[in-house]
């Protein structure tokens, strides 16, 4: 089972590695290509199709968990939550205090930090039960 | 949550892997539980109680609440 387990984590960081790389040649086609309003769309929507199936895997591989992997998870994302929030309230802020260069603060910027609170606080919650 | 997990699994000559895969949890969950760092589920303390053949309060100690 355990085996099986690992398996299918590796499973889910292939796909989330397909999600991040078809991301980044989303984003190069959009920053050197020539295309139109409606090739731009469709090369920005293009990464939430591995995402999705990232999505499913990643909900699929919790519910393999067992209860305190579970409960890791769910510290993970009470830590991530807030983190998020509050960072884009501060950034919400910011912006109106003080003119934000969009090339240092535009989403592109912010949302890798998402999943950097996510990691974050899985890495707190094993330090916990560790 | 005191236990004596550690005890009854060193008498069966079980690692906390072959316990683990007896109960369906990671090894780190039983290492967990055996350390006083995670309280298992009423759950998986009646499928310890039931795999040692032991009462659950015989197995786990709840500490003494402080008033």
């Amino acid at each position: 089972m355990k085996d099986k387990l690992i398996h299918k984590g590796w499973f889910v960081i292939s796909v989330a590695a397909v999600w991040i790389l078809t991301y980044f040649v989303a984003r190069g086609v959009l920053e050197t290509a020539d295309l139109s309003s409606t090739g731009r769309v469709v090369v920005a929507l293009i990464p939430a199709i591995p995402f999705a199936a990232f999505l499913w895997l990643f909900i699929t591989n919790i519910g393999q968990m067992d209860e305190m992997e579970k409960k890791i998870q769910m510290e993970a994302m009470a830590f991530a939550f807030p983190m998020a929030v509050l960072l884009l309230m501060v950034l919400a802020l910011m912006q109106l205090a003080i003119p934000l260069s969009p090339d240092d603060w535009s989403y592109r910027h912010v949302w890798p930090f998402l999943p950097i609170f996510y990691f974050a606080g899985v890495a707190l919650a094993w330090r916990k039960y560790k | 949550m005191r236990s004596s997990l550690r005890v009854l699994r060193a008498e069966r000559g079980w690692s906390q892997a072959d316990l683990a895969e007896k109960l369906a949890v990671s090894r780190q969950t039983i290492n967990a539980i055996e350390t006083e760092k995670y309280e298992p589920s009423l759950t998986l303390a009646f499928k310890i109680a039931k795999l040692f053949g032991q009462r659950i309060e015989e197995i786990f100690e709840a500490e003494t609440e402080r008033t």
